[in-house]
């Protein structure tokens, strides 16, 4: 009751004195608008690369032919990836689940009927299915009998199957690739967007054997797709991995390496980007400007308790005890980096949805940043509060009131 | 009530010590109105300090209605001066952006229990300092003398032993000076005790009795046979500055 009487005497200060409690509020609006914005941008970034990350599959590791940095397709006339690389892999690296080797040819002309389109066609194993975890919507999945026979059949994305049947279900019917006639044996589940920006469900996927023999003439593969068993060993199975192809095509530096390995961490890496470095810059900004904003607080208090000392001393005439004292100048700083941070926040949020509309950069607003943000404003309101406090406490009575 | 024994103050300066009290004893009972007189540097503003709890003696001891404040810690004394002594300061010492009524209320904030009256209390003090019609007003709107009105209104709100005016007079002109003393007189007929420390001995002769300080020390103690009526020198004054 008495802390609250107190108190109030000190929110009175700064409402008397508005433009000087703005200025003591500056510092930490702005610290924790960019808190705010920090933290928007970084759940943000980080949902989208979960997704990217999902997308690619959180267990994967990707095997391309050809070098190259980034996440690229394939390199086309590196011939050096073959299928018993991928034989190797499943034999001799531990924690491997699934390993499978593919092919794939972009561009290939499919047709049906009067329909065409130009596609990236994938020639799998059946293990293909678990590596992706890419199964069959509707219809059968490509089997060991597939390949074994090198069946001419095929599965259709989603969308493709769209784009060459319409609404029509396919199954059963026949398209063309090439020169070749395929028949339709199911329709794969919907995927979405890959990490490098294409439609996956625009893609087809017909047996191994079939696409390097009958479609692509070729005895080399493009990829090898390796599911993990557990997530945390991802980069030293990739690890591994390099080292057994190194070792297999005889590459040791300074010769370049004809093959590339991606795994769902280095696509998360990709994802994020710049957007590190931007958290850092942003980071920094904002500690400065608590900084800053808590020694402008600091000075400006210090300064009103000079130019208040005849107040001082009369409240302490008045029966105000030291404590009571050092309360109501403590509550003074304490209600400017509060109602700083409740206009920062707004600030920020506000700046976060304006950032969202006008660079589509992702965005996700949450409590988080609201949590942090008092706690940094109780710290700074604290730590640059105490000091003039206890100046204001120390004052002697007989000495302020002369 | 009030006991003064053997009081001293010695101020040190680096290596130099000032002995600005020396040996300053007396007692005023309850209900006294007493005039504490002294040209500038007779250690006037230092015996008001004590008397007010602000400051401890070096030396000697002050009981209060029976408490020594020489044993209280500085807690204590806060406490003490809060429920006990009223204040009336030379500069009026009113906080600018506060109302006359929330500068009358001011001394509850430190009270132990805040009253549920508080407003009517305040109402009342200003009510009796005739400010009913000035209650919402900041100093700033104030004649000097309406502003040490509501300083005593603020000095009397917790109910003190004992009324502490320093100089109360010295900003203001004759008229609203006078009307001050005479509210000071109508306490002392309510029986309130007031200690009134000033260099002019016209004001002290309002008093019913004077102590005069000289270089630290009682130099003299005497009663007032025959005290100045304020009441009268503001009818005076008033139908003077209607004539002109």
């Amino acid at each position: 009751m008495r802390l609250a009487r107190i108190s109030k005497e000190g929110a009175r200060a700064l409402s008397a004195h508005k433009l000087r409690t703005f200025f003591m509020m500056a510092g930490t609006i702005i610290g924790i608008a960019a808190l705010t914005v920090i933290m928007a941008a970084g759940k943000g970034t980080e949902k989208k690369v979960m997704k990217r990350v999902n997308a690619f599959g959180t267990h994967a590791i990707m095997v391309t032919a050809g070098g190259g940095k980034g996440f690229s397709p394939p390199q086309e006339g590196i011939t050096t990836l073959r299928l018993e690389d991928a034989e190797d892999i499943r034999t001799q690296i531990g924690g491997v689940d699934v390993v499978a080797p593919f092919a794939i040819q972009r561009g290939m002309s499919v047709k049906a009927g009067s329909n065409q389109v130009q596609t990236v066609v994938m020639a799998v194993t059946p293990e293909w299915h678990d590596a992706w975890e890419w199964y069959a919507a509707d219809g059968e999945p490509i089997t060991a009998e597939d390949t074994a026979a090198m069946s001419r059949v095929c599965l259709l994305g989603t969308l493709i199957a769209k784009d060459l049947f319409g609404g029509q279900n396919p199954i059963g019917e026949y398209i063309q690739i090439g020169n070749v006639r395929f028949e339709v044996k199911g329709i794969l589940q919907e995927r979405g967007v890959s990490p490098m920006g294409d439609e996956f469900d625009r893609r087809l996927v017909i047996p191994l054997t079939t696409g390097l023999r009958r479609l692509f003439n070729q005895d080399h593969i493009t990829n090898i797709r390796v599911k993990v068993r557990d997530s945390r060993e991802i980069e030293s199975i990739a690890e591994g991995i390099g080292q057994l192809l190194h070792e297999r095509h005889h590459i040791t530096p300074p010769k370049e390496d004809d093959f590339a390995i991606f795994s769902a961490a280095d696509i998360a890496k990709m994802a994020r980007g710049i957007s590190g470095t931007l958290t850092y810059l942003l980071g920094a900004l904002a500690g400065l400007s608590l900084l800053v904003g808590g020694v402008v607080l600091m000075n400006i208090l210090l300064i009103s308790v000079s130019e208040r000392v005849k107040e001082i001393g009369l409240r302490r005439a008045l029966g105000a005890t030291r404590r009571d004292i050092f309360t109501q100048f403590l509550t003074e700083s304490l209600a400017v980096t509060v109602s700083g941070m409740i206009l920062g926040s707004v600030l920020g949020w506000a700046a976060s949805i304006v950032l969202a509309q006008v660079t589509q950069f992702p965005v996700v607003l949450s409590w988080e940043p609201f949590a942090l943000a008092l706690a940094f404003a109780l710290v700074v309101g604290v730590f640059f509060g105490v000091q003039p406090a206890r100046r204001a406490a120390r004052l002697k009575p007989v000495e302020a009131l002369r | 009530m009030i006991e003064l024994e053997g009081i001293e103050k010695t101020y040190a300066a680096g290596s130099v010590e000032t002995r600005v009290l020396k040996d300053v004893s007396f007692r005023i009972e309850a209900g006294e109105f007493v005039a504490i007189m002294g040209a500038s540097g007779t250690g006037k503003s230092t015996l008001m300090n004590v008397l007010g709890c602000l400051d401890k003696p070096t030396a000697g001891h002050y009981r209060l209605e029976g408490t020594d404040m020489v044993d209280l810690d500085d807690d204590a004394l806060s406490h003490l001066r809060n429920h006990r002594i009223g204040f009336v300061f030379q500069q009026f010492h009113l906080l600018d952006r506060a109302t006359a009524l929330r500068n009358v209320m001011l001394p509850l904030i430190y009270a132990d229990q805040y009253p549920d009256d508080a407003k009517e209390r305040g109402e009342k003090a200003l009510a009796a300092v005739g400010l009913s019609d000035r209650m919402t007003y900041r100093p700033n709107q104030l004649s000097g003398g309406q502003q040490q009105r509501v300083a005593i209104a603020r000095a009397l709100i917790t109910d003190p032993a004992i009324l502490l005016a320093d100089e109360p007079t010295g900003n203001l002109d004759s008229t609203s000076g006078a009307e001050v003393l005479a509210i000071f007189q109508r306490l002392h007929r309510d029986g309130r005790t007031i200690i009134l420390v000033t260099h002019d001995k016209a004001i002290a002769e309002h008093a019913n009795r004077i102590i005069v300080l000289k270089d630290g020390t009682v130099a003299e103690d005497r009663p007032v046979a025959q005290p100045r009526d304020a009441a009268a020198e503001v009818e005076v004054l008033s139908a003077k500055e209607a004539g002109q």
